[in-house]
C-alpha cells in the first residue's frame, strides 16, 4: 500500500486469530483495521480501492463458509462497532438500530433485561424505550446456533437457526440498512421504498450517484436458501444486499424488527425407532399445521455419539439418558399464546408420535426456561461432539476438517433426499452423523472421515449431492452461505451463465473485484481488473 | 413410603433491578417457576416411590397461579397436590408460612417423610424445613444428598457435612431438606403433562384448614421489613489507568509491593 | 385485620407504587388503590412512596416485652472445639448489651469438655456463661438441643438470641424459633440497636443482592438472628474479665436421630479460607474456559482461586470454591476480583479481606465501592496481560 491510512495495522502475530473463522480455514492478509464509525469504514474502503488491495469484512468470525477469511489485502474487522444506537416504535412494535458488530448474545441479554446504554440516544429513541419498558417481552427471532455472531455477519449471510422454520431467516427482520459501497459512496436503504422494475434495479447513493443494475435472470428454488444473491422480479432493493456474503458493500448500520415473545414456549424431544419412522412423524406433524416454530432431527449415529459422550465425559454427564430403543429423535418447539393452546398442540404431536411408532411416555417435554436450556444443551452437544471427534482425528490425518452438508429440498422430496444420503454413504462406506432442520428438509449430513481417503470421498459425494439436490429443485447452501468453500456448488446449482450474471452485477459495484474476493465466485486474478 | 413434598413458587430469576430514579422494577415477563431446590426434593421423592411404592403429594402455600406448579409436579411423577391460598396467608414470614404448611400436612393425612428443598432462591434463609418439623414435632435432617436405606420405622440418609458426607439414621416420620444437584429432576413426558392437567389438586383457604387467624399471614409474622434500600456506593478506591497491558504492569508492581510488605 | 392501607389524603397519584409492585396489585388513577387479592404485603410500595401515604398495618400480639432482658448467644461447640464465630457473636452481644444496659450471656451445649469454653467466652464479652453440657448433649442432635434452648429461654426470657449461621446453626436456630413462636432473621450482615425503639435492627441482603433489607421483630421475644462466621469482627479477648459459669440441666426428649459418622471426608487440600492470596472469578470472565486464567494467576501468586455463586450454579467451578453469603467467608491479605460485580451476598463473604483489587468493565460495579484498587477494563485481557508479566518476571 502506498501510504498506510491511520488505523491500518500490519498483520502481526497478535492478530493471527483474525485469519480464521469457524470453517477452520486459515487465510492471509497484510493489514487489519477496527473502525468505530461509518466514516472510518469509508476511508478504509477508499484506501483499498485506490491501492487495488483486496478487502475482507469480518464480524464475529463465526461463519462456516470462510466468507470472513481473507486471502490477501486488508481485513476490515467491525467488532468495535458493537453499539445499539437507538430504538424505534412502529405501529406493530419496536425496532432497534444497531451497528454491524453488535453481538447476538449481547443483544439478547439487553432485550431480556430491558437494559440499554442510552448514551447518545435521541429523545425519540428514549421515548420508544419508555414505551418498551412497559410493553411485555420482545425478542429478535433469528437464532443461529453460534450466538457470538454479529448482526452484520448475520445480515450478510441471511443467517438461520432452528426457529427459522417458524419465524423465517434474518432477512425478514432487517427493515433498514446503511451500506458503504466499494466506490466509497453510501446507500441508505429502507424496506418498502425502492423496488426493481422486473429484473432491473436503479439505486441512488446518498452522494447523488445513480446506479443501474441488471439483476441475474435465474429463479431461486422454493426452499430454504442461502445460495448466492436473493433475486426476484420487482424485488425490494434491500434484499439484494441482505445475504450478499460480503461482496456488494460493507454494512455500517442496520435497523432490526422485534417481535413480541409468545407467553408459552414448549419444546418436546420425541424418540422414534427408525429414521423412516422419524420421516413419517415429520410428515404427519407438518400435515397437522400446528405452526410449530422448529423441528430438529437427530439420526441414530448422532444419538450413539451422545450416548458415548454421556458415559465418557464429565462435561456431558448431565445429558439425560437416551432410551435404548431410540434410532432417531426429533425435537419440536411450539410458541403459543395460552397454556391450553400449547397443551392441545402438544397432544397432537403425541398422536402423530404414536402413529409413527413412538411412545408418548418416552418423551421429554420442556416448559420452563431451565428445561428448555437442558434440551438445547442436548441438541448442541451433537455438533460440539463431532467437532471434538474431528479434532481428535486431525492428529493422525491433518488435512481433514469438518465435512457437513447444508442442502435443502422441497417438502415432497424429503424421503427421496434422505434415502439418497443413506444409500450413497453406505456405498462409499463412510462414517457419518446427521442432524438438522428437518422441518425445512434441511439436514446437515456430517461425514466423519477416518483418513485422508475418506475425506476425499466425502467431498466428492457432496458434489454428487449438489447435483441431485439441484435436480430435485433444492438449494446447495440452505443456511451457511456460499462463502469461499461452496463456490463450486453454486455453479452446479445455477450453471456458469447465471454465475456470470451474478459476477457482472458484483463488478458493476466493484469493478476491481476487491470486496470479499473469492466469496460466491472465484476471485479475479490478483484482485485487479 | 408416603411422601409429602413442599414446593414454593419463586420468580425465575432472583435478581430484581430497580431504576433508582423512576423506581420502576424491570419486569421481564418471565413466568414464575418452582424453586430449583424443591425440584431435587421432588425427584428424590419420586425415585423413592419407584423403589418402595407409596404416594407422593405436593404441597404449597401461594397465589392461585401456583396451582400450575403443583400440576407440573404431578407431570413429573407426583400423585396429587394441595394448594393453600388465601388473602389471609399474605405477608407471611417463615414462622407463619411454616405454620400454614403444617396445616396442609395435617390435611394430607399420614406420611412417612416430608421433603423440602434446602432453601428458596428468593429467600435464602433455609428456615422453612426446620420450622415445619418443629410445628409437627418430628425430627429433621438438613443438607440431604441421598436416601440410602429405607426401613419400616426409619431411613438412613447421607448429608453434606463439613465438606464431606455424613450418614444419619432418623426415625419416621421425619422431615428432610434436600441439597441441590443431588439428582437430575426428570422432565415430564407428553403422557405426564396430560396426567398433570387432569390430576386431583385441592385448593383450600384458611377456614377450610381451620387456621388460627393469629398465626397466619402478616398477623402471624413476628418479623417485618422496615426499610429496603440500595446500598451506599462511594468509591475511595485508587484507580489504575491505561490499557490492559499498562494496567497489568502497574498491578504487577503493586502486588509485588503488597506481598513484600506482608513479609516485612 | 392486617393489610395495606393507602391514605388518600396524602396520595399524590405519582404511580411509583404501581411501578414497584411485582404482583401488579396497584392501580393509580387520581389516587392509588390496591387489589387485596393480588397483594402479598411485601412492602416494596411502602418504601417507594415519596409522601409515605402507604403503610402496612398489623395487629399487636400482646406479649409483655418488659419481662424480657439480656442478650444471649448460642455458642457452637462441636467435635471438641469452640467455633470462632461464637467469639465473634459474643463480642457483638457485649456491644448490644451495653447499649441496652443489660447482660450478655453465652450458652454452650456439648459434652463435658465444653465446660472449658467458659473462660474464652467470658474474655470475649460474656457476662455469664450457661453450660448445658453432659452425655445427653454429646451429639449435636437438633431436636434435643432445640428443646434444651427453648426451655431455658422460656424460663429466663432473653430479649435477643443470636446464632452463628454455621452448617449446624442454620439447622438449629429455625427449629428453636418455631418452638418459641418468634421471628428469626438469617445471615445478617449488620446488627444494631435502634436508639429510639430499642429494637434489634437486623440487616441482610435481599432481592439477589441489589438491595439491603432491614428487619425488626417488634412484638415477639426473643428477637433471633444468625450471622455468618467472619462477618462480625473477632473481639479482643480481655483476660481480666470475670468468668461466671453456671451448669444447667433442662429437660429434653430422647434423640430421634443417630449420627453414624463420615462416609467421605472433606477433599484433601486446604480450604480457600486459609489462602493469604485469593483470586476470584465472577460472571465477567465470560466463559468457563477463562476460569483457567484465574487459577493460573492464583498459582503464580502462591494463592488459591475462588468464584462467585453464579459460576457454581452454571457448573464452571465446584462449590468449595464459592465465596459469598451462601458459600465460604474469606479474609485473605490480598483479594483480586475478576469480573465480579459485587452483589451484596458476595461482599458479605469478603468483609475481612485486607486489600482488594477489583477488575471489572463496568465502572458502576458495586465491587469498586469495596475495593482499594480499581481496574476498569476487560478482566480477561487484564488477566492475560498480568499473567504474561508475572511469567516473564519483568516485575520482581
Amino acid at each position: 500500500m502506498k501510504q498506510t491510512p491511520s488505523g491500518f495495522r500490519p498483520m502481526g502475530e497478535e492478530y493471527a486469530a483474525y485469519l480464521r473463522d469457524e470453517s477452520r480455514t486459515t487465510g492471509h492478509a497484510e493489514t487489519i483495521s477496527f473502525p468505530t464509525t461509518e466514516q472510518e469504514i469509508v476511508e478504509a474502503v477508499n484506501a483499498c480501492r485506490e491501492s487495488g488491495s483486496r478487502l475482507t469484512v469480518q464480524g464475529g468470525r463465526t461463519g462456516l463458509a470462510a466468507a470472513a477469511v481473507p486471502f490477501g489485502g486488508h481485513i476490515l474487522n467491525l467488532s468495535r462497532m458493537d453499539k445499539v444506537l437507538g430504538m424505534g416504535q412502529t405501529a406493530d412494535g419496536f425496532t432497534l438500530t444497531v451497528q454491524p458488530g453488535a453481538v447476538l448474545s449481547e443483544l439478547r441479554k439487553k432485550l431480556a433485561a430491558k437494559k440499554f446504554d442510552v448514551t447518545g440516544w435521541s429523545d425519540a429513541s428514549k421515548d420508544a424505550l419508555g414505551a418498551f419498558m412497559k410493553s411485555g417481552v420482545w425478542f429478535f427471532p433469528p437464532d443461529p446456533t453460534e450466538a457470538s455472531a454479529t448482526i452484520g455477519g448475520m445480515t450478510a449471510c441471511n443467517a438461520s437457526g432452528a426457529r427459522t422454520h417458524g419465524y423465517g431467516p434474518t432477512r425478514g427482520y432487517v427493515t433498514a440498512l446503511r451500506v458503504v459501497l466499494p466506490s466509497g459512496e453510501t446507500l441508505a436503504l429502507r424496506r418498502g421504498q425502492v423496488f426493481a422494475a422486473g429484473r432491473h434495479l436503479t439505486l441512488t447513493t446518498e452522494q447523488g450517484t445513480t446506479l443501474e443494475l441488471d439483476l441475474p435472470t435465474f429463479t431461486m428454488p422454493k426452499t430454504k436458501n442461502a445460495s448466492g444473491y436473493y433475486i426476484e422480479d420487482n424485488m425490494d432493493a434491500i434484499d439484494l444486499f441482505i445475504g450478499s456474503d460480503g461482496t456488494l458493500g460493507v454494512f455500517s448500520q442496520m435497523e432490526l424488527r422485534l417481535l413480541p415473545m409468545a407467553p408459552q414456549v414448549w419444546g418436546v424431544t420425541c424418540f422414534l425407532p427408525t429414521v423412516d419412522d422419524a420421516l413419517t412423524f415429520t410428515s404427519l406433524v407438518r400435515g397437522m399445521k400446528l405452526g410449530e416454530v422448529s423441528m430438529e432431527y437427530f439420526d441414530g449415529n448422532a444419538l450413539d455419539i451422545l450416548r458415548r459422550q454421556k458415559a465418557e465425559k464429565t462435561a456431558f454427564a448431565a445429558l439425560p439418558t437416551i432410551p435404548e430403543t431410540a434410532g432417531a429423535a426429533i425435537y419440536v418447539e411450539l410458541h403459543c399464546q395460552t397454556e391450553q393452546e400449547a397443551a392441545e398442540k402438544l397432544f397432537a404431536v403425541g398422536d402423530a408420535l404414536e402413529q409413527a411408532g413412538g411412545d408418548r411416555e418416552v418423551t421429554w417435554v420442556a416448559r420452563t426456561e431451565s428445561d428448555l436450556d437442558k434440551l438445547m444443551f442436548f441438541r448442541h452437544a451433537v455438533p460440539e461432539s463431532v467437532n471434538m471427534m474431528i479434532d481428535e482425528r486431525k492428529k493422525t490425518a491433518p488435512s481433514i476438517t469438518k465435512l457437513g452438508s447444508d442442502m435443502a429440498v422441497p417438502d415432497d422430496r424429503l424421503f427421496d433426499v434422505m434415502a439418497l444420503y443413506r444409500r450413497t454413504l453406505k456405498e462409499e462406506a463412510l462414517e457419518s452423523a446427521t442432524w438438522g432442520h428437518i422441518g425445512e428438509n434441511h439436514v446437515h449430513v456430517n461425514v466423519l472421515p477416518r483418513s485422508e481417503a475418506d475425506y476425499a470421498r466425502g467431498k466428492a459425494l457432496f458434489v454428487r449431492w449438489a447435483e441431485a439436490v439441484t435436480e430435485m429443485g433444492g438449494a446447495v447452501s440452505a443456511e451457511h452461505g456460499v462463502g469461499k468453500l461452496k463456490a463450486s456448488f453454486l455453479t452446479v446449482m445455477y450453471g456458469q451463465a447465471h454465475i456470470d450474471e451474478m459476477a457482472a452485477l458484483k463488478y458493476t459495484l466493484d469493478p476491481q473485484g476487491l470486496l470479499g474476493a473469492g466469496n460466491l465466485f472465484a476471485a479475479r486474478e490478483g484482485g485487479r481488473s | 413410603m408416603n411422601c409429602i413434598v413442599c414446593i414454593k413458587q419463586v420468580p425465575s430469576t432472583n435478581e430484581v433491578n430497580l431504576d433508582p430514579i423512576t423506581k420502576t422494577i424491570i419486569r421481564d415477563g418471565r413466568q414464575s417457576v418452582t424453586n430449583p431446590y424443591d425440584t431435587f426434593a421432588l425427584e428424590t421423592a419420586v425415585q423413592l416411590k419407584e423403589r418402595c411404592g407409596g404416594t407422593v403429594s405436593v404441597l404449597s402455600m401461594g397465589i392461585p397461579a401456583t396451582e400450575r406448579l403443583l400440576r407440573d409436579a404431578v407431570s413429573r411423577g407426583a400423585d396429587r397436590g394441595l394448594l393453600l391460598t388465601d388473602r389471609a396467608f399474605a405477608g407471611a414470614d417463615t414462622l407463619a408460612t411454616s405454620y400454614t404448611l403444617s396445616l396442609g400436612v395435617r390435611r394430607l393425612g399420614d406420611f412417612d417423610l416430608i421433603l423440602c428443598g434446602k432453601m428458596a432462591i428468593d429467600g435464602d434463609t433455609a428456615q422453612i424445613g426446620p420450622e415445619l418439623a418443629a410445628h409437627l414435632g418430628i425430627p429433621h435432617v438438613t443438607d440431604v444428598l441421598a436416601i440410602t436405606e429405607v426401613g419400616g420405622a426409619s431411613v438412613t440418609v447421607e448429608t453434606a457435612w463439613q465438606g464431606g458426607v455424613r450418614q444419619v439414621k432418623v426415625a419416621l416420620p421425619a422431615l428432610l431438606t434436600v441439597q441441590k444437584d443431588v439428582n437430575q429432576p426428570r422432565m415430564p413426558s407428553i403422557a405426564g403433562v396430560k396426567r398433570g392437567l387432569e390430576a386431583p389438586v385441592e385448593v383450600l383457604g384458611a377456614e377450610a384448614v381451620q387456621a388460627d387467624a393469629k398465626r397466619i399471614g402478616l398477623t402471624g409474622s413476628p418479623t417485618q421489613v422496615v426499610r429496603t434500600e440500595a446500598p451506599q456506593r462511594d468509591s475511595t478506591a485508587v484507580y489504575i489507568e491505561g490499557d490492559a497491558s499498562q494496567q497489568a504492569h502497574k498491578l504487577a508492581e503493586l502486588i509485588a509491593g503488597l506481598t513484600e510488605g506482608a513479609r516485612a | 385485620m392486617s393489610g395495606l392501607r393507602i391514605d388518600k389524603d396524602l396520595c399524590i397519584g405519582c404511580g411509583n407504587c404501581a411501578n414497584a409492585c411485582l404482583q401488579e396489585a396497584l392501580t393509580v388513577d387520581s389516587y392509588a388503590e390496591v387489589d387485596s387479592a393480588k397483594c402479598i404485603l411485601c412492602g416494596m410500595c411502602v418504601d417507594m412512596c415519596p409522601v409515605s401515604a402507604i403503610s402496612i398495618e398489623k395487629e399487636e400480639s400482646g406479649i409483655d416485652k418488659s419481662a424480657y432482658g439480656g442478650v444471649w448467644v448460642c455458642a457452637e461447640y462441636l467435635e471438641g472445639s469452640l467455633h470462632p464465630c461464637a467469639l465473634e457473636l459474643t463480642g457483638k452481644a457485649r456491644e448490644l448489651a451495653a447499649q441496652l444496659e443489660t447482660e450478655a450471656t453465652a450458652v454452650v451445649l456439648g459434652d463435658e469438655s465444653a465446660d472449658a469454653c467458659a473462660s474464652q467466652l467470658s474474655y470475649a464479652g460474656a457476662d455469664k456463661v450457661l453450660l448445658v453440657t453432659g452425655e445427653r448433649f454429646a451429639q449435636p442432635v437438633e431436636e434435643v438441643w432445640a428443646a434444651a434452648l427453648a426451655e431455658l429461654v422460656r424460663a429466663r426470657k432473653p430479649e435477643i438470641l443470636l446464632f452463628g449461621a454455621t452448617e449446624f446453626g442454620r439447622s438449629l436456630a429455625p427449629r428453636v424459633a418455631a418452638m418459641l413462636e418468634t421471628g428469626l432473621t438469617a445471615d445478617c450482615t449488620l446488627l444494631e440497636i435502634d436508639p429510639e425503639t430499642k429494637l434489634l435492627r437486623q440487616t441482610r441482603p435481599a432481592f439477589g443482592g441489589n438491595l439491603m433489607a432491614t428487619i425488626v421483630c417488634p412484638d415477639r421475644r426473643p428477637q433471633m438472628a444468625t450471622c455468618r462466621p467472619g462477618v462480625l469482627p473477632m473481639p479482643e479477648l480481655d483476660e481480666t474479665r470475670q468468668v461466671t459459669a453456671e451448669h444447667v440441666s433442662p429437660d429434653v426428649p430422647a434423640a430421634q436421630k443417630t449420627l453414624l459418622g463420615m462416609v467421605r471426608q472433606a477433599a484433601a487440600g486446604k480450604s480457600i479460607t486459609e489462602a493469604k492470596v485469593l483470586v476470584t472469578a465472577g460472571r465477567g470472565v465470560g466463559d468457563k474456559k477463562n476460569v483457567a486464567l484465574v487459577r493460573r494467576l492464583a498459582e503464580l501468586l502462591g494463592g488459591d482461586y475462588a468464584v462467585s455463586r453464579p459460576l457454581v450454579d452454571m457448573g464452571w467451578a465446584e462449590y468449595p470454591h464459592q465465596v459469598g453469603q451462601t458459600g465460604v467467608t474469606v479474609a485473605p491479605d490480598l483479594l483480586i476480583t475478576c469480573g465480579v460485580s459485587g452483589a451484596i451476598q458476595h461482599l458479605a463473604g469478603i468483609t475481612g479481606a485486607k486489600t482488594v483489587i477489583a477488575v471489572n468493565t463496568d465502572p458502576e460495579a458495586p465491587i469498586f465501592a469495596r475495593a482499594d484498587y480499581a481496574v476498569v477494563g476487560d478482566c480477561v485481557q487484564v488477566l492475560k496481560a498480568l499473567i504474561q508479566e508475572l511469567e516473564n518476571g519483568t516485575t520482581k
